[in-house]
């Protein structure tokens, strides 16, 4: 009888169909849009300085130098959008450069020892830094800035300074084309954009964006905020693990201060992108696309005969320049929703 | 005989018994007895303060109780969390509104049980769906569930917070403040009606008794934490309940009525304002005046007083302040310009208090600049700054050392009005200035407004009760659409008057006599 009503009730109410407009422009918007087309204006400067720029090769030499900080930029996302920071990316990036430098595995089977070791060590990393920030409630700068400092020290007690040697089957490998077209590093970076692509439209990725947004009002919404706070930190660590596994490949040797240069960097690479420091909005795949923004304007800056002293300083520039921008665009784009 | 007295507890709804919880040293609660009946409403009566947030708290999971017993329908119910409530059929549509802002409005609907499609991926089709279902159900059809909640205004989200309790509840469904934002209740009364026709019993906290007493035939007084009784509202009357809540015989009515001074000169002129949602508003704000604003939710008064406050860009018209024009560009510009403007915001928590600062350093945040630079603000300096404010809105020193975060609502409430009051800016734009307080509360805040008045400052008032209007009001004007729907003194104002015009019916009027 009930079901009867509720079924005849059903059919009387017209879901509304599609999406509203201004709400898919403010979606591209924290997609990455504006990150997106700067890229590709910068590539074109790129190849109007370097006609090479469009051959394989040259595509392929850009994702390898890109693909540790997108990696350690994706991982760093989880954790603003829940508004929180993550420190421990130096620390993990460097304790996985080494354990690969002084423990080198050769062949494909190697390989995937390796990459399983990666991601265990960032794994149990994050797994501490949640457990303190979602647990006992310690602030995550707090708690990763400790994380980091041990991970850097257990780095240098691993190695003590530059040397060792990466398997050369993964150093080959890995910075490799696949078909001599694809390069096989941008397929790392594609499988996590998928993947994230995928959990972001998860329970646990809505939970993510709620808690960034208002913790309280999640927890009142009967969200598992503990649950979802821990699994970010550890998800973040996996990517670490992952970008640090990459960064090895990438330079064949082991370093215990590998990771430090990608800490501040990351967080550019997601500012850039246009992820709210402050939590709640942005995406993992306008991360990537910062990431590899940056990387990219060190080349047009090097094949424009800039000295590399003034990197950091453009690097910077274009940093305040995205963020003002997409602040402007954003407010467009809520006052066209609006009308 | 067991059998019959288990029966008896099965028969209602809840039953909670010796209830008592305490924070550190603070006792919150100290003996809760509370019973309720299936299909009953039942309200929850007492000052901020009394117990009743700590008690919704306990029973929707939020925290434990450390002594006592709860029952649902005969069972022992001890909730760990909100979620563990919800599948005990309990439900709340909290005070402060738990809805997350960058969700669209089927996901907090749904949350955290949102549908699934393919591989366990949320589904936005057919979340959007069942979210239409529920809301078409509840007569908010006219919400797009596709929407992010933060694009709604007040009144809708508290109406969605409260629709999300009635999904939930299966036997208890707790209201707390649910009228807080809401400027009629015909839709809240229906849904409750809705709901205790399934047998739902209804736990109703509100300050409003008025409206406690349409809808509760139930009450029970906390006061101090404790359990003081449970009366039939049919019988009490408004002095014994009140008494009841105070614990001493009420002081006269709230205050001195009839008063209609010859106002002085017009402090603030308003001529054809237009921006946001407002077109072309002219009125006078003269000295020694309260001018009341009367309108539905969202009729504009929110941008009348944000471009006031210089919060909100001016599109057209031009405003005197003293015969001078008077450009805001932000409040503190408006603290400066002229004999000052300062405005009360409405949404305490958000954009009133910062809560890890103490009482006293909220109250003389905006007149720290006259300790000079050099000198140091320590708390002695804050404290001697702040309690001359205090007085006048009548709080207890010995809040102002405290966080004004863990202060009740109403104290908090004292001690904004108190820093609008210590800026020395001799017109206030007050903006709901009794939202969700208590009666004791409510008293005070009159008498510092009438206080203020009498000094010869200006106020522009608006409220979302309309007996406050018309007891406080020496003229109040109706805003309908954003414009001004009409304008009443002193002697014409009453309710009944001024819900026509809220409603829009004397611009029918009007327009059909021209």
């Amino acid at each position: 009888m009930t079901d009867l009503t509720q079924t005849a009730r059903r059919s009387e109410v017209q879901p509304p169909q599609g999406r509203l407009a201004g709400q898919t422009f403010a979606r591209l918007l924290q997609g990455g849009l504006i990150i997106v087309i700067l890229y590709f204006a910068l590539y074109a400067l790129y190849f109007y300085q370097q006609p090479r720029a469009l051959s394989a090769g040259s595509i392929a030499a850009l994702m390898n130098n890109t693909v540790p900080l997108a990696l350690a930029a994706a991982g760093q996302t989880f954790v603003i959008i829940s508004r929180g920071f993550d420190l421990s990316v130096a620390g993990v990036i460097s304790v996985c450069n080494v354990v690969m430098a002084v423990y080198p595995l050769d062949g494909p089977g190697g390989a995937v020892m390796s990459i399983l070791m990666c991601v265990a060590i960032g794994g149990s990393v994050g797994a501490v830094n949640g457990f303190l920030v979602a647990y006992l409630r310690l602030q995550s700068i707090a708690a990763t800035l400790a994380t980091m400092i041990i991970c850097q020290g257990v780095a240098l007690v691993i190695l003590n300074a530059p040397g060792g040697r990466v398997a050369d089957w993964l150093s080959y490998e890995l910075t490799d084309r696949l078909f001599k077209t694809i390069p096989i590093s941008g397929l790392f970076v594609l499988a996590v954009v998928l993947a994230w692509l995928y959990l972001r439209r998860t329970s646990f990725g809505i939970s993510l964006y709620a808690i960034g947004a208002d913790e309280h009002a999640a927890s009142l919404s009967g969200i598992n905020v503990r649950k979802v706070r821990f699994f970010t930190f550890v998800s973040a660590g996996v990517l670490y693990g992952l970008a640090g596994f990459m960064l090895s490949a990438q330079t064949a040797t082991g370093n215990p201060t590998s990771g430090t240069p990608l800490l501040l960097l990351s967080f550019a690479a997601v500012a850039l992108g246009g992820t709210s420091l402050s939590g709640g909005k942005g995406s993992l795949f306008a991360s990537v696309m910062g990431a590899a923004t940056l990387m990219l304007l060190q080349k047009v800056l090097f094949s424009s005969g800039v000295s590399s002293f003034y990197t950091g300083v453009f690097q910077g520039c274009v940093l305040i320049i995205a963020v003002v921008f997409s602040g402007l665009i954003e407010k467009l784009g809520e006052r066209a929703a609006k009308l | 005989m067991q059998i019959s007295s288990l029966q008896a507890a099965a028969a209602k709804a809840l039953v909670a018994e010796s209830v008592r919880k305490a924070y550190g040293a603070t006792v919150a609660l100290q003996h809760a007895d509370i019973t309720l009946e299936g299909g009953e409403v039942h309200a929850v009566l007492g000052e901020n303060g009394a117990g009743k947030s700590t008690l919704v708290r306990i029973l929707t999971g939020a925290t434990a109780p450390d002594a006592g017993s709860i029952h649902i329908h005969g069972e022992p119910y001890r909730p760990h969390s909100i979620e563990d409530a919800r599948t005990h059929g309990v439900a709340t549509a909290f005070q402060e509104l738990s809805l997350v802002p960058n969700l669209t409005v089927a996901q907090n609907l749904l949350l955290p049980h949102l549908s699934r499609g393919i591989a366990g991926m949320v589904s936005g089709r057919r979340n959007i769906e069942r979210a239409a279902q529920i809301l078409a159900e509840h007569k908010l059809g006219r919400l797009d569930p596709r929407v992010d909640v933060s694009t709604l205004p007040l009144a809708d989200r508290q109406r969605l917070e409260i629709v999300r309790a009635l999904k939930n509840a299966g036997s208890v469904l707790i209201l707390d403040e649910p009228t807080a934002s809401l400027a009629e209740t015909d839709w809240l009364f229906e849904q409750i009606e809705r709901a205790t026709e399934r047998n739902v019993a209804v736990l109703y906290i509100s300050h409003r008794l008025s409206e406690v007493r349409e809808i509760c035939r139930s009450a029970t007084v906390l006061r101090n934490g404790a359990t003081i009784a449970s009366v039939s509202l049919t019988e009490a009357t408004d002095g014994d309940i009140f008494e009841m809540m105070v614990g001493k015989k009420v002081r006269e009515e709230l205050s001195g009525e009839g008063r209609s001074r010859a106002s002085g000169e017009t402090r603030l002129k308003v001529s054809n304002l237009s921006g946001g949602t407002v077109e072309e508003v002219s009125f006078d704000l003269k000295a020694g005046e309260v001018l009341g604003i009367a309108a539905l939710e969202g009729q504009g008064q929110r941008d009348v007083f944000r471009m006031l406050a210089g919060l909100e860009r001016v599109d057209g018209g031009s405003v005197e302040l003293d015969g001078k024009p008077y450009v805001a560009h932000s409040p503190r510009a408006a603290l400066k310009a002229g004999s000052g403007v300062a405005y009360l915001p409405e949404e305490r928590k958000t954009e009133g208090i910062l809560a890890g600062m103490t009482a006293a350093s909220n109250v003389v945040l905006p007149i720290l600049g006259k300790v000079g630079f050099p000198a140091i603000v320590n708390d002695r300096v804050e404290f001697r700054m702040a309690k001359d404010a205090g007085e006048r809105v009548d709080m207890a020193p010995r809040y102002l050392g405290f966080a004004i975060g863990d202060l009740s609502g109403g104290n908090q409430q004292k001690a904004l009005i108190a820093r609008v009051l210590a800026t020395g800016a001799r017109t206030l734009l007050l903006f709901d200035p009794t939202r969700g307080v208590d009666v004791g509360t409510k008293a005070s805040i009159y008498a510092a407004i009438r206080a203020f008045t009498d000094e010869g400052g200006s106020v522009l008032f608006y409220s979302s009760e309309l007996p406050e209007l018309v007891q406080l009001a020496d003229r109040c004007m109706v805003l309908y659409g954003g414009q001004i729907a009409a304008t009443y003194p002193r002697d014409q104002i009453d309710e009944q008057r001024l819900v026509t015009a809220m409603t829009g019916h004397v611009d029918a009027r009007e327009r059909a006599a021209s």
